[in-house]
């Protein structure tokens, strides 16, 4: 069932990000809702499980960009290995931290996005835009964590860190 | 030793995803047309959802923008249009509708489409994401005749060329990005040169290089301010679709050439329905297949033509 849930939720936040955030804009910058929803599984699923759901996540957002297939996948399975890791050893279940990881999540993973879509050969990604971008963006994925919350936890289940999705707690 | 045991275990994970990501970074950059035909598929497979979200969500992003994107002034007067608008629902829709029609009828006048076979299309959305500026989505593809590098144009000019083309919707890249080169032709002068569009002003484009383009020294040789600019015959575009009007002719960055500065025809910041010129597309010559030679260097080793345990060469030939 977890699947099943998993990949309804995937699904629509794809579509949303490609329909609804298509047009809405905040300062110029559109939401990153496929980054935070990547975070929030690395945040959720532990180090283990975390990666391997944002790296479906990231692949269905190449399908999308104009940047080679796999350079989301490869940046979001990465900040969700940070994010699950971390969140395991150094923080607490707070709504506070929560906002704090998504911000500084979605900071990292746009920011490594352009990073490494720059070396892949992609023109124009790396620049003092793109600073403002992953600001805007991180500071609205933190605000936005908190509502997402449920949907991970309807998706998944409960909060698991190390100890993992199908394996013994 | 479980947790030693279950760390190894996430990192062999990690490394088979990375593994996995760079397999299909260098599938797509390599370009196998497989991983594209992939990526097709999903976005066709999905097609029907995002329409359907699309209409669904559109209200939404209209009270979004008439609420956040024009300043509180605009905020106000989209509220009380909005009133207005409840008032007259049937009025405004049909006016609605009748703007649309002009604007569809707008983009079918294309003078200079000769006999070029047009496919209309509709503007379905704008660029998805941060980092992919200056590409709308339209709502034709292969099933209606569409193919990459196809020009897109309205009544007033060339707004871009076809990008990345699904079963039913395309993505086109549009002429105000800079890394979208034009081959145009000058009018006043019949130069050619090669142009695109200059980042951060808004609706100018720069010719700043051909094959005998003028020095600094040589502004006889250039266009007079408020000629024409269009695509040239040997660009990959269609001949004489208009680009824009010359605005300044001035020193380029390197201050041993001249630029032209031309503003756009075209607002692509604000597109409903375009054309697309559906022709053939400029390809590379086909290879000439590789015929070996047949002649024998006068001086060869007569053995080697025959060498032991090898057949003669009529057998060879049966």
């Amino acid at each position: 069932m977890i699947p099943v849930r998993l990949g309804a939720l995937i699904l629509v936040a794809v579509v949303v990000q490609v329909t609804a955030f298509a047009d809405v804009r905040i300062a110029g910058v559109a939401p990153e809702l496929l980054v935070l929803f990547a975070v929030m599984f690395g945040y959720w699923l532990g180090p283990r499980h975390g990666p391997t759901a944002a790296f479906v996540v990231g692949l269905f957002w190449d399908v999308y960009l104009p940047t080679p297939l796999g350079l989301s996948a490869i940046v979001f399975s990465m900040v969700a290995f940070a994010v699950g890791t971390g969140g395991a050893e150094l923080f607490r279940d707070s709504k506070l931290q929560l906002a704090a990881i998504a911000g500084v999540g979605t900071f990292s993973a746009i920011t490594g996005y352009a990073l490494l879509g720059e070396v892949m050969g992609q023109r124009g990604l790396v620049d003092l835009e793109m600073l403002r971008v992953s600001l805007i963006a991180g500071l609205v994925n933190a605000a936005a964590a908190p509502l997402t919350r449920p949907l991970i936890a309807w998706s998944v289940g409960p909060k698991s860190g190390l100890g993992v999705l199908g394996a013994p707690r | 030793m479980v947790p030693a045991q279950r760390t190894g275990r996430v990192r062999h994970r990690l490394i088979l995803l990375t593994l996995v990501a760079v397999t299909l970074l260098t599938v797509d950059l390599r370009g196998f047309d497989s991983a594209r035909a992939a990526q097709g598929f999903v976005r066709d497979l999905l097609h029907p959802v995002n329409s359907l979200a699309t209409t669904v969500f559109s209200p939404v992003a209209d009270v979004w923008n008439s609420l956040f994107a024009y300043g509180d002034l605009e905020a106000e007067n989209a509220a009380l249009r909005s009133e207005i608008d409840a008032m007259r629902g049937a009025a405004i829709s049909a006016e609605a509708d009748r703007s649309a029609y002009q604007q569809l009828l707008g983009s079918l006048d294309l003078p200079y489409a000769g006999n070029t076979a047009i496919v209309t299309a509709r503007v379905q959305r704008g660029p998805v994401g941060n980092f992919a500026g200056d590409v709308v989505t339209i709502n034709r593809g292969h099933r209606h005749g569409l193919s990459e590098g196809m020009a897109v144009v309205t009544g007033a000019g060339l707004v871009g060329r076809v990008e990345r083309v699904d079963g039913v919707t395309s993505t086109v890249q549009l002429l105000s990005d800079p890394n979208l080169f034009v081959g145009v032709r000058l009018v006043s002068t019949n130069d050619v040169g090669l142009g695109h569009a200059v980042p951060g002003e808004a609706g100018m484009f720069v010719i700043n290089q051909g094959p005998n383009w003028p020095r600094i020294s040589e502004t006889a040789l250039l266009p007079e301010t408020g000629s024409a600019v269009v695509t040239d015959a040997d660009s990959r575009y269609t001949a004489d679709v208009p680009i824009g009007r010359v605005v300044e002719v001035r020193p380029a960055a390197d201050e041993s050439s001249l630029e032209v500065l031309v503003e756009l025809a075209n607002d692509v910041e604000d597109l409903a329905f375009v054309s697309v010129l559906v022709n053939e597309q400029h390809e590379d010559p086909p290879l000439l297949d590789v015929v070996p030679s047949t002649s024998v260097p006068l001086d060869l080793d007569p053995d080697l033509l025959n060498p032991p345990g090898a057949g003669s060469a009529d057998e060879v030939d049966r």
